[in-house]
């Protein structure tokens, strides 16, 4: 995380969690970045990564492990899919490649 | 007779394990949806309360800082 702040980058998770279960989550595994709300599911619709899970034989629409860098000018500069838990690295080494104006 | 009963026993714990393997499996079967945005796009604007109850709005960032944003599954899941 320490390399993300001299890339000149802030990082924020994104769940469909409501804040109260995030919170919980961000302080048992410490996270130092906000984690973000989407309960209304709106930005992963506009992001277009809702994905249908099957538990159970219900259908239930989650975020696609997805994770983009957005530059200062609000452009895309990349969209990685993970296949597993994310993994900040890639994104740290493109901010870090980022103009820094 | 007994060693019949036996093996019906073992093809039925065999079956329902099979069962519950499959069960388990088919969390983990979904629809895949890709993002149809892509680099060199403009991310979407969004408004959304972080863990503080506090608004974030992407658009502050604008000018300021790159934002790397991270889109997990589930809370208290592996991620």
């Amino acid at each position: 995380m320490a390399k993300l702040e001299a890339s000149d980058a802030v990082v924020f998770g994104i769940s469909i969690d409501s804040p109260a279960a995030n919170n919980a989550f961000a302080q048992k595994i410490g996270v130092t970045f906000p984690l973000l709300s989407d309960m209304n599911r709106k930005v992963l619709k506009e992001y277009g990564i809702l994905k249908m899970y099957n538990v159970q034989k219900e259908e239930y629409d989650w975020a696609q492990r997805t994770t983009f860098v957005v530059d200062k000018k609000g452009m895309i500069q990349s969209v990685e899919e993970e296949a597993s838990a994310i993994n900040p690295n890639n994104a740290v080494a493109v901010c870090t490649k980022l103009p820094k104006k | 007779m007994r060693s019949m009963r036996l093996k019906t026993l073992v093809f039925a714990a065999a079956l329902a394990a099979g069962l519950i393997a499959g069960s388990i499996r088919a969390q983990e079967e979904h629809k895949v949806t890709h993002t149809s945005l892509k680099a060199g796009d403009m991310a979407p604007d969004f408004t959304l309360l972080d863990n503080q109850w506090k608004q974030i709005h992407l658009s502050d960032y604008r000018g300021k800082k790159n934002v790397v944003l991270a889109f997990y599954v589930l809370a208290f899941t592996e991620g």
